[in-house]
């Protein structure tokens, strides 16, 4: 606390100095408050962000492999790029990258597409039905991920759950009846585990593409209706151009928190997931905290980002392009 | 899934007279099947969420049949007295508000200054501040938590709700500058200017012009840095170990995990639906304010 109040302290007794400069003219360029005013921004995102980043690094390249190290500093020694050839040539840490990316791939398609029918749909129904569904999803929004990891356990569980006994009523077949979701590790996070991220991740994705489906001219999809396009016509010429900045974001976005999916697999697993539910996330926090690997995880932390990066610059550069249009 | 496990979503008799007003030489015989399908969805999104307030309030011989019920049979609060009488929930859930409270307000007031500071005066540096406020937003918190265990410990800040709060301001303050931005760029400036000719001072000015009119926006950011705060979990699972210092998401991840109700979907109901609470509160509150700060804040930049 102390280090930001003595910077915002400052903060508040300079503006009145700004304004006696500032009483003659009415345009005052203040040449010092706006530093004064990012300052405490700046003081703290330095220690909370870059410093742990930097620390980050130093990390990777020392060997910080046990406890041991961490209590007695005399043991830590730099080991250069020991720790990535370890890591790069680990069976373990390449499985864990291959889930990543195929689970990854799976939930953003799956959500990006849905979204889109979705979005598209709240277009076309009466308003007492876009409300229900906008409701709903408002709902849904607000769960948190832990949560949503410990409902679903219990929707899959394998006696009581009640997708099995729906499947079981559907197909008549009672080997649904008490099928276990979670035993074949493909199965609980292909199937269980996407469905739990998607379902998250729905309700920002629907609402914000119908908000950017409203933003089509409704001119241009009539007169596009009038010069005989058929729907998919429309659609693809018409209204995709409109929202594809929109689209284009969310798919990024997606990528973005379906790469570092951790806590609906940390709940569903009940705090212990097993090798078959190791993606990135879940790899890089075992190592670190499950087995005081420290190093190990802080070098799978930094090629997790370097396998992120081409998507977040990306994203980065795709906002500031859409916010200079503004 | 099909439309009989629909969990009692009423639709207001009224509403339905609303004429069907998109007509964008839209086939209204269509109209009505969409609704359906919509219905449909919206019942099969809510139905996890249903299916979480209806548990806990089965019966023991309810929740131990195999095949579940849809409709309790009747009403139980023994899953919510297991909750209760847990000695870790009501002390968790007293950290989690703290820890979230100190987040949110300090992450306002550092991100306020800095939302001002860009959105008031050009100066250099000033865009190389906006894009680090959205580059250190994508920053993984999963590969910050090792680190931060490491500095934390090395101040004597691990273990304690001060630690925590500060290593959220990592993604509370960037988004509140970020947002904040849109909203007071969007004050005009000759209501500033205006003050300053009526004999304001430039603090007055703030005082009495800026702030007043941001207010909106420090609430949609406020709420959004809420349900950030209050939802985390890597972070504090990592920074806090002793039982009494924890927040409610690492307490319903380690009460699920016990051997006592490990299979008590009960009682990890009536968890789950107690911690998510004053997150459900808040949109429900707030739902108008959140559905367009979505896309103001997050989309327009």
């Amino acid at each position: 606390m102390s280090v930001m109040e003595s910077d915002r302290v400052p903060a508040a007794a300079d503006e009145p100095k700004a304004s006696k400069s500032a009483r003659g003219g009415v345009r005052i360029r203040g040449n010092y408050v706006p530093y004064v005013l990012i300052a405490p921004a700046v003081v703290v995102l330095v220690g909370v962000l870059a410093y742990p980043l930097v620390d980050l690094f130093v990390l990777a390249f020392q060997n910080v492999n046990d406890y041991l190290h961490l209590s007695a500093p005399s043991l830590v020694k730099f080991i250069g790029f020991d720790g990535f050839t370890k890591v790069l040539s680990s069976a373990e840490f390449w499985q864990a990258t291959e889930r990543t990316v195929l689970f990854t791939l799976e939930v953003v398609t799956a959500s990006i597409v849905l979204a889109l029918l979705f979005g598209l749909l709240l277009q076309r129904v009466s308003n007492w039905a876009k409300v229900t569904v906008v409701t709903s999803l408002m709902f849904v929004w607000a769960i948190p991920q832990i949560v949503t990891g410990t409902v679903f356990r219990w929707l899959f569980a394998n006696t009581g759950g009640v997708v099995d006994y729906l499947l079981y009523r559907i197909t008549g077949n009672t080997g649904w009846r008490t099928h276990d979701w979670f035993a074949d590790s493909n199965q609980g996070l292909y199937v269980v585990v996407a469905l739990a991220v998607l379902w998250g991740a729905l309700p920002f994705l629907v609402i914000g593409l119908n908000a950017a489906l409203t933003q089509v001219p409704k001119e241009l999809v009539e007169a596009s209706k009038l010069d005989g396009a058929n729907g998919w016509q429309t659609f693809r010429h018409v209204v995709l151009p409109v929202i594809k900045p929109f689209l284009v974001l969310c798919t990024a976005l997606s990528f973005i928190w379906d790469f570092q999916v951790f806590g609906q697999i940390w709940a569903l697993r009940q705090n212990s997931p097993e090798e078959g539910y190791r993606v990135l996330g879940i790899y890089l926090y075992q190592q670190g905290l499950g087995s005081s690997h420290y190093s190990t995880s802080a070098v799978i932390s930094i090629l997790m980002i370097l396998l992120m990066l081409a998507v977040l610059i990306f994203y980065i550069r795709q906002v500031i392009k859409i916010g200079e249009q503004d | 899934m099909s439309l009989s496990i629909k969990p009692g979503r009423v639709q207001p008799g009224g509403l339905r007279r609303s004429r069907e007003d998109d007509a964008v030489g839209r086939r209204r015989w269509a109209t009505p099947i969409w609704n359906a399908v919509a219905v449909l969805f919206a019942v099969v999104m809510f139905f996890p969420i249903y299916w979480m307030i209806i548990t806990p309030i089965k019966t023991g011989k309810d929740l131990l049949s195999v095949d579940p019920t849809f409709w309790p049979t009747g009403f139980d609060t023994a899953s919510f007295r297991t909750v209760f009488t847990d000695p870790n929930f009501l002390p968790d859930m007293r950290n989690v508000a703290m820890i979230t409270i100190g987040a949110v307000a300090m992450g306002l007031a550092v991100g306020f200054l800095g939302a001002v500071a860009v959105a008031r005066f050009r100066f250099t540096g000033r865009n190389f501040f906006i894009a680090a406020m959205l580059v250190v937003q994508m920053v993984p918190l999963l590969s910050l938590v090792i680190p931060m265990f490491f500095i934390l410990k090395n101040i004597g800040l691990y273990d304690q709700a001060f630690g925590v709060i500060l290593a959220y301001l990592v993604f509370t303050i960037p988004y509140v500058v970020w947002t904040l931005r849109s909203f007071i760029v969007n004050i005009p400036k000759e209501l500033d200017e205006a003050a300053l000719v009526d004999g304001c001072t430039r603090w007055g000015a703030f005082i009495r012009i800026i702030l007043p009119l941001t207010v909106p926006g420090l609430i949609t950011t406020g709420v959004f840095c809420w349900i950030q705060a209050w939802n985390e979990f890597v972070i504090a699972n990592i920074l806090l170990s002793s039982n009494d210092q924890q927040t409610a998401m690492v307490w319903l991840t380690g009460f699920s995990s016990t051997p006592t109700h490990g299979a008590d979907y009960g009682s990890q109901m009536a968890g789950a639906l107690m911690v998510s609470m004053p997150v459900i509160i808040l949109f429900v509150i707030f739902q108008r304010r959140v559905a367009s700060g979505l896309t103001a804040g997050a989309v327009k930049g």
